[in-house]
Order: C-alpha cells, then sequence, then structure tokens
C-alpha cells in the first residue's frame, strides 16, 4: 500500500491549480503508470496526493471555436470510441484503442499518458500528425493562468516535460484536419496486447496533382521523445511517392532516429523497422489509399 | 517505523450493497475488498496491472482493482465476482466456466469473468476475436485459454 498521507480530490479548476502549487504534491489521473511505479520504486510515493478526475469540464471531447478538445482526464478507451474522434482523427481512436487492454484503458487518461512523458506513448504520435497543442494552467497571485504549448515542445526526454511545478495539462486541442488526407499510424511489438511499443510510426500526408504537397511523420520509442520527423518530411514535401522518393524517406527516418537497445529490442532492430514501417506506409499512401 | 496515518472517510457501494467505512489514504480497491470486506474471490495477482486478476467492475467498467485507490471510489459504485451470483444461484457465465471445464487452478478465473461480463453487458453478441481482445487483460497460466473462450463464446447470442 502506498504510504500516502493526504489525498484531495478537488472537484472546481480553481481548487485544484491552488492545491497543486502545494510542494510535494503529486498528480493522479488514472493511476495506471503511477501506481505500479510507486509500487517498484521507480517514483517516491508523494504525501500528498491529488486525484484530478473528479475536476468539472477535464473530461469529455468537445468542440470548441472549430477545434477538437479533448479534457486531460478524458479516458482513452472513450477517446477510441468517441464518434468525433473516430471521424476526424482516426490515427488518435487507433492509437488510443490499442493501448494495453480494456481494465488500462478504462482508467488510463490522455493527460496522464502525455505528462507520463514515456518515449513509447501511444498517443502521442497522431498528436503530432494532428499539430495539436496542450494547455498548461498554473495559478498566478490572482487567479490562474494557462499557456499554449504545441505538443512537439511538450516532451523534453524520458520522463521529462515542460511542466512547471504546479503546472496542470488540462486538455489536448486541435483542428480536425482536411478530409481526404493519407493518415495512418501503427506500433510494432511482439504480441498485440500489453505491449509497449519496439517501435511506432505515423504519416500524415496531403496529395495534390500526384505530390505530397504537406506531411507530418512521428517516430514513438526510437528517441528520448515522441519524435517528429522533420528529416523524413523534407524529403517527401513537393515530390511524387515514386519508389525512390520513399526510399529517400525511409533513409532520413533511420537517421534522424536514436533508438536505443533495451529488453524490448536492439537499436539497430528499430532503426531498420521504422524504414520499413514507413516506407509501407507511404506505399499505402501512394498507391491512393486513405490509411 | 511505520509512521500512523489517520484513516480516512470512504463510502462506496459493493455489490449493491452500500458501504462505509474507514480507510489507510493508500489503501488500493484491491486491498479494501480482501482485506476489510473480506472479499476474497477478487486475487491479488501481480500488483500492477499485468494479470487482470484483481479485476472488478467500477461504476459498470472493467479495472484492475490493484490499481485503483481506495478514495477514488467514493460515491462510486463497485462490482466484484461475489456480486454476480443470484438467489444462491451461479450466473450464467460462471456456469459456463464450469460446463466447459474453463478452470484449472482457478486463480484467474474471477477476474476472466468480470472481463466477460463486461464484454457481454456492453456486447451480447460478441465474435470470437471480441472475445479476445476483451479477454486480453486477463492472464492464466494453466488452460491456454481455448476452453475460457469457448465458455464466453457459448453464451453469445446469435446474430450478432
Amino acid at each position: 500500500m502506498p504510504a500516502i498521507k493526504k489525498y484531495l480530490a478537488p472537484k472546481a479548476l480553481e481548487d485544484l491549480i491552488r492545491d497543486a502549487s502545494t510542494e510535494g504534491a503529486t498528480i493522479l489521473a488514472g493511476g495506471t503508470d503511477l501506481l505500479p511505479r510507486w509500487s517498484r520504486g521507480l517514483t517516491p510515493v508523494a504525501e500528498v496526493v491529488i486525484d484530478i478526475k473528479r475536476v468539472a469540464g477535464l473530461n469529455g471531447v468537445s468542440r470548441v471555436n472549430g477545434e477538437i478538445c479533448i479534457g486531460a482526464c478524458t479516458p482513452v478507451c472513450d477517446i477510441a470510441k468517441d464518434p468525433t474522434i473516430r471521424k476526424e482523427a482516426p490515427v488518435l481512436a487507433e492509437a488510443a484503442g490499442r493501448i494495453a487492454c480494456p481494465q488500462i484503458r478504462n482508467r488510463a487518461t490522455l493527460g496522464g499518458n502525455l505528462c507520463n512523458a514515456s518515449p513509447a506513448a501511444d498517443t502521442a504520435i497522431p498528436l503530432i500528425l494532428l499539430e495539436a497543442v496542450v494547455d498548461l494552467a498554473s495559478a498566478t497571485t490572482d487567479g490562474t493562468t494557462v499557456r499554449e504549448v504545441p505538443i512537439t515542445e511538450f516532451f523534453r526526454g524520458p520522463g521529462a516535460t515542460v511542466l512547471a511545478p504546479g503546472e496542470i495539462l488540462t486538455r489536448v486541442r486541435f483542428k480536425p484536419p482536411a478530409g481526404g488526407m493519407f493518415a495512418a499510424w501503427d506500433k510494432f511489438g511482439t504480441r498485440p496486447a500489453m505491449e509497449i511499443a519496439v517501435a511506432s510510426v505515423g504519416v500524415a500526408l496531403k496529395i495534390e496533382a500526384g505530390k505530397a504537397s504537406w506531411a507530418r511523420i512521428g517516430y514513438g520509442s526510437v528517441a528520448p521523445v515522441p519524435l517528429r520527423g522533420r528529416a523524413a518530411e523534407a524529403e517527401l514535401v513537393g515530390k511524387p511517392l515514386t519508389p525512390q522518393t520513399i526510399g529517400k524517406c525511409a533513409a532520413a527516418a533511420r537517421d534522424q532516429i536514436e533508438p536505443i537497445t533495451d529488453v524490448r529490442a536492439s537499436a539497430a532492430y528499430r532503426r531498420e523497422i521504422v524504414g520499413v514501417m514507413l516506407r509501407r506506409m507511404l506505399e499505402r499512401a501512394g498507391s491512393g489509399r486513405k490509411g | 517505523m511505520q509512521e500512523v496515518v489517520e484513516k480516512v472517510e470512504l463510502a462506496f457501494t459493493v455489490n449493491g450493497e452500500a458501504m462505509s467505512l474507514r480507510v489507510p489514504p493508500g489503501a488500493t480497491l484491491l486491498e479494501v475488498l480482501r482485506e476489510d470486506l473480506e472479499l476474497t474471490g477478487t486475487k491479488y495477482g501481480c500488483g500492477e496491472g499485468e494479470c487482470g486478476a484483481c479485476s472488478v467492475l467500477l461504476d459498470g467498467r472493467v479495472v484492475n482493482s490493484c490499481l485503483v485507490l481506495a478514495q477514488e471510489c467514493d460515491g462510486l459504485e463497485v462490482l466484484t465476482i461475489e456480486g454476480l451470483r443470484s438467489n444462491g444461484q451461479l450466473h450464467p457465465i460462471q456456469k459456463a466456466f464450469v460446463e466447459y471445464g474453463a478452470i484449472q487452478c482457478g486463480f484467474c478465473t474471477p477476474g476472466m469473468i468480470m472481463a466477460a461480463y463486461a464484454l457481454l453487458e456492453a456486447n451480447p453478441s460478441p465474435s470470437e476475436e471480441e472475445i479476445k481482445r476483451a479477454l486480453e487483460g486477463n492472464l492464466c497460466r494453466c488452460t491456454g485459454y481455448r476452453k475460457i473462450v469457448d465458455a464466453v463464446l457459448s453464451l453469445a447470442r446469435e446474430g450478432a
């Protein structure tokens, strides 16, 4: 049993922001990562735990000013099933629906998946493709302030983000992509369930007059952070999806990533599989499929 | 030396019955179910969300009770394996597990049945693939899963 001394469950955002500035407080969302970290001794058990799931307005998918907004405490199973996400951002629904297993998906939240800052966070790559931003709220002398951070600038390293002490990720936002775009995401592992990705790859492309006019590419589990594939994007934009272009993209991906060797795979294998996954996705895009 | 931590009030519903008790702030739902309420049908397997032996329903959703603090359940409804029996009769899922021999040591069985219950509540006509996906968070070290999947499949209504 974690040796927690105090458990708080604020219901209003102002109360949460105030409580979160307490020294030594730990934020609890779904708990599916935090509780195992506590029991393995990887994260010290905080004396004060703030459960943010009861805070009004942090759970659910909505449309605000033309954007899709997802509250930080939305369980990933709800994102996988949400009709708006499935229609407008199916890559995010796919990734959310392939996290762990039903028991975990019913608890794990989008905000938690991001704030853990695992290089393998399944939802991070689709959010890079969607050019998502996160809202970070914190206390000021006379209330609350919110700053907006692009998802590509949120992660700082394994387990590290730009979140300042007391700052709370409240929601994730993105503009629904234009119709007719190619988008795909996939992860590779040795079994479908409970798998932390050996590597994951996502691609979003606009193809106009036979050429890629816009591209976003992302990789998971192959760098200290979920990585935007700028090098491969640069090889792609303005060019037709020929085998030659695709080959150059895959080579650029292999060069850009910085995989490590760990229990799940070697660095060399990760480098190889990322190139293969990217090549296959681009071949599908070139064949006129949507994803 | 263990520091004494003040217990806190917890009020929730377990198997349809309103409960009120005092628990340490760090107690997990699994610990409270087993130690305080003596509902030992729910098993402690891995303690880190890998095996599913501690599966219960929390407000209708299947969760690993080892990964939920009891305090998070304040005001919510919990259903455990003990809550499936009615009028002294086993639940149809339990009967199917017996009939199909979907049990060897039995340690994973309560979790398997709770995960199957959650599936059948949401989808009374699951395909075999859907059953496998629904049980992917539950490990069994004895049976090889075939009989477990068959037991759940026997309950899937025709006309999916």
